[in-house]
C-alpha cells in the first residue's frame, strides 16, 4: 500500500537544487513539477506556454498593478497563483510528486507527506557549476546568481509567510557543496527513507 | 498656513499609501479624514463650525436632500451623502440583478444573437459595455462581459485580450456619457447641481461621437487578430445557452423591472423632483423587499462598504483642503498659468484630468479638481458647465489609458490574467493609450467648437 509522498525543493541559483530534484523524482518514481508547471497550465487553459514564461517566479509590483474587490491584475501575482492552485489540486488528489520552487514548503504546508527541503551551496560551487552550463565570464554567472537570488527570494516572501531560505521554514537544508549533487541526492533519499520509518503505520511505505 | 501645510501633507500621505497598496484605501482614506478633521479643522484652525460643515451631516436633514424642485445644489463642501447614498442603492440593485443572473443572461442572450460569430461578438461586446455602464457601475459590466468573453473564447477558439481591452474602454466612454455612468461623474453631478440630462447631452454627445471612432479604432487595431480567430466553435464543444444563466425566473423578472424604474426614475430626476439621494434609498429598499429575507441579507453582504467608506474619507480630506483654501490657491494658479483664456483653461483641465486619471484613482482627483473649477469659473468668468463637462471626459477617459487607471481596468485584466492571459503595461497601454489620446482629442475639439 502507498501513501502520498510530496517533495519541496527550494533552491539557491546554481546549487544544482533542480538537478538533485531530478534525482529524487527518478529514484522514488515520483512525477517533477519545475518549469513543466507552466506548460501543463498552459494546456488545462488553452493557452500558449509562451505568454506565461516571463511571469514565472516573478515578483509582482504593487506600484504597477492594483487589486480591486479581490481582483488583482497583476501578471506575476495570477501565474504564482494559478501554479499553487494546480499544486493544490494534485496534493489534494493524492498524487505524490517533486516540486521544485513555486513555494512549495507554504503552499502545502500540513498536508501529510510533505518533506521539504532547502538547497544551498559555497558560491564558488555555484559559480563553476552557471559558468559551465551556461558557459559565461565569471562576472556575468555572478550577476546572473545575484539578480536570480534576488527574484526568487522577493516573489517567495510576497506569498509566503516565512522568509526564503529561512531554516525554519523547511525540514531541512543543505549545502550541495559538500557532497555533491549525486551525494546530496543520497542523503536525502537516506532522509526520506527514515522518515518513511519513523511516520509511516506498518505495512505503508512511500 | 500652518492648516494647509498639514491639509496638504494628510492628502500627500493618502495618495502615496493608496497607490503603494500596503494599506488598504478604505483605512487610509477614513485615517486621513479623521486626521483632517481633529488636526486640521479641529486643532489649527480651531473651528467646530468647519468640523460640522466638513461632514455635512445636517444636509441629510433638509427636506432638498431628498426633493429639489426646480433643481437645488447639494453642498460641495465636506461629505457629499447624496453620492454616497445613490451608489449604496445601485451597489445593492446591481447585486441583485447579478445574483438572478441578469448579466450573465444579457451577454449570452448577444452572443447567441450574432451567432457566436467573433466579428460581430466584438463589436456588440463593445456597445453593450458602452451601453450598460451608462446606467451601472463599470466595474460590474466588466466583471460578467468579461467572463463571459473568456468563457466563449474557449468555445470558440479566440484570443479574448482584444475583445476585453475594447470591452474595458468601452466601459470606461459609457460611464462618462451619464450622470450615474461613473462616481466622478454622480460627484460633480450632485455637487455643481446638474442632472440626468446635463450629462447625456453634453458629455453624452462626446462619448457617442467616441463611441463610434473607438468602434473604428479598436477593429483596425484588431482586425487580423480577430479574423484569423473566425473558424467556429471547437469540436464537440457548445456555447452556454442563455437562459442557463437565469438562476430563478422570478427573481430575474422583478430585477428587469427594478433596472428599468431605476433608468426611468434617474432620466426623468430634474422634473419628478426626485434628487439621486432618494432614487439610490428607494432603488435599494424596492431591491431589499423583493429579494426578501434570506436573499436580502445575502445582498446586503455582498456590498461593496469598503468603497463607499473609502469615499467618506475621501470627502473629509478633499472637504480639509477646500476649507483651508488651498483648492481656492491651485484655481489662481491654473488660472494665472492660462492668462485667462477660457480655451487654455479646458485644454489644460481636460489633458491635466485624463494625464493624472491615468496614474491615479480619478475619483479623489475629480473630488478635489470641484473646488478648483468652481473657483476658476467665479474668478474667470468661464462657464462652470464648461470646465465641468472637460472634468468629466478627462477623469473618466484618462483611467482607460493605463492598466490601474480604473477599477474596470483592473478587473478586466485580472479576469484576463487567472485565464491564463496576463496582461502587461505594453500590452494594455498598445492600443488603449493612442484610443485614449483620441477620445480626449475628439472632445477637446468639441467643446471647443460648441461652447466657444
Amino acid at each position: 500500500m502507498e501513501r502520498q509522498l510530496i517533495l519541496a525543493i527550494g533552491r539557491e541559483y546554481g546549487s544544482g537544487g533542480h538537478d538533485v530534484a531530478k534525482l529524487l523524482s527518478a529514484r522514488f518514481g515520483l512525477k517533477l513539477y519545475d518549469r513543466e508547471l507552466l506548460a501543463l497550465i498552459a494546456q488545462e487553459n488553452q493557452v500558449d506556454e509562451k505568454d506565461l514564461e516571463w511571469y514565472d517566479e516573478q515578483r509582482s509590483s504593487r506600484l504597477l498593478f492594483r487589486r480591486v474587490n479581490g481582483f488583482d491584475n497583476s501578471p506575476g501575482a495570477n501565474i504564482a497563483l494559478m501554479q499553487f492552485d494546480y499544486i493544490r489540486r494534485r496534493a489534494e488528489e493524492g498524487e505524490s510528486f517533486v516540486v521544485v520552487g513555486r513555494c512549495g514548503e507554504e503552499i502545502l504546508r500540513g498536508r501529510p507527506g510533505l518533506i521539504s527541503v532547502f538547497i544551498l551551496a559555497d558560491r564558488e560551487f555555484r559559480l563553476t557549476r552557471v559558468m559551465a552550463e551556461r558557459g559565461t565570464a565569471r562576472a556575468e554567472a555572478d550577476a546572473l546568481i545575484v539578480r536570480t537570488d534576488r527574484r526568487r527570494r522577493a516573489y517567495h516572501d510576497q506569498h509566503c509567510g516565512g522568509r526564503w531560505g529561512d531554516a525554519r521554514s523547511y525540514d531541512l537544508c543543505i549545502n550541495s557543496a559538500r557532497l555533491g549533487i549525486e551525494g546530496t541526492a543520497d542523503l536525502l533519499e537516506r532522509y526520506i527513507k527514515a522518515r518513511n520509518r519513523e511516520e509511516m503505520p506498518e505495512g505503508q511505505t512511500w | 498656513m500652518q492648516a494647509q501645510i498639514i491639509a496638504v501633507m494628510i492628502f500627500l500621505v493618502m495618495f502615496v499609501l493608496i497607490i503603494s497598496d500596503k494599506i488598504e484605501r478604505h483605512v487610509v482614506a477614513l485615517g486621513c479624514g479623521l486626521l483632517t478633521l481633529v488636526l486640521v479643522l479641529g486643532i489649527c484652525m480651531g473651528s467646530a463650525e468647519a468640523v460640522a460643515e466638513t461632514l455635512n451631516l445636517r444636509s441629510m436633514l433638509q427636506p432638498e436632500f431628498w426633493y429639489q424642485h426646480g433643481g437645488g445644489v447639494e453642498s460641495a463642501v465636506g461629505v457629499n451623502w447624496s453620492t454616497i447614498l445613490f451608489i449604496a442603492g445601485m451597489m445593492i440593485m446591481v447585486e441583485g440583478m447579478s445574483e438572478a443572473g441578469f448579466f450573465r443572461w444579457l451577454c449570452l442572450m448577444l452572443a447567441a444573437l450574432v451567432r457566436y460569430r467573433t466579428v460581430p461578438l466584438f463589436f456588440v461586446f463593445m456597445i453593450v459595455s458602452a451601453g450598460l455602464a451608462m446606467f451601472i457601475d463599470s466595474i460590474t459590466v466588466i466583471m460578467f462581459l468579461a467572463a463571459v468573453t473568456v468563457e466563449l473564447s474557449r468555445v470558440l477558439r479566440f484570443d479574448p485580450v482584444p475583445m476585453i481591452l475594447s470591452e474595458i474602454f468601452c466601459a470606461n466612454l459609457g460611464g462618462a456619457a451619464t450622470m450615474c455612468g461613473d462616481p466622478p461623474n454622480i460627484i460633480i453631478g450632485t455637487s455643481l447641481g446638474y442632472s440626468f440630462f446635463d450629462f447625456l447631452e453634453n458629455t453624452g454627445l462626446l462619448a457617442g461621437v467616441s463611441l463610434i471612432a473607438v468602434l473604428l479604432y479598436f477593429y483596425a487595431v484588431f482586425r487580423k487578430r480577430l479574423s484569423a480567430a473566425e473558424h467556429g466553435p471547437k469540436p464537440g464543444r457548445t456555447a452556454p445557452a442563455p437562459k442557463s444563466a437565469i438562476r430563478d425566473k422570478g427573481s430575474f423578472l422583478t430585477s428587469c423591472v427594478i433596472f428599468c424604474a431605476a433608468v426611468a426614475l434617474l432620466m426623468t430626476h430634474a422634473q419628478t423632483g426626485l434628487t439621486v439621494a432618494l432614487i439610490g434609498a428607494v432603488i435599494a429598499a424596492v431591491t431589499l423587499i423583493a429579494a426578501g429575507g434570506k436573499n436580502a441579507k445575502k445582498i446586503l453582504r455582498r456590498v461593496d462598504y469598503k468603497t463607499l467608506l473609502f469615499f467618506i474619507g475621501l470627502f473629509l480630506v478633499v472637504g480639509g483642503l477646500e476649507q483651508t483654501g488651498v483648492l481656492e490657491a491651485l484655481a489662481v494658479l491654473i488660472g494665472r498659468v492660462s492668462g485667462g483664456n477660457g480655451m487654455l483653461m479646458v485644454g489644460i483641465i481636460l489633458w491635466v484630468s485624463a494625464i493624472a486619471s491615468a496614474f491615479v484613482d480619478n475619483i479623489p482627483f475629480a473630488a478635489t479638481m470641484i473646488p478648483v473649477i468652481k473657483s476658476l469659473s467665479a474668478s474667470q468668468g468661464i462657464e462652470l458647465p464648461v470646465l465641468a463637462w472637460a472634468l468629466t471626459m478627462g477623469a473618466d477617459i484618462g483611467g482607460s489609458a493605463t492598466p490601474i487607471g480604473a477599477s474596470a481596468n483592473v478587473v478586466g485584466t485580472a479576469i484576463a490574467a487567472k485565464s491564463g492571459h496576463p496582461i502587461s503595461w505594453k500590452k494594455y497601454c498598445g492600443p488603449m493609450v493612442p484610443a485614449a489620446i483620441l477620445v480626449v482629442m475628439i472632445s477637446m475639439v468639441i467643446i471647443f467648437i460648441r461652447y466657444f
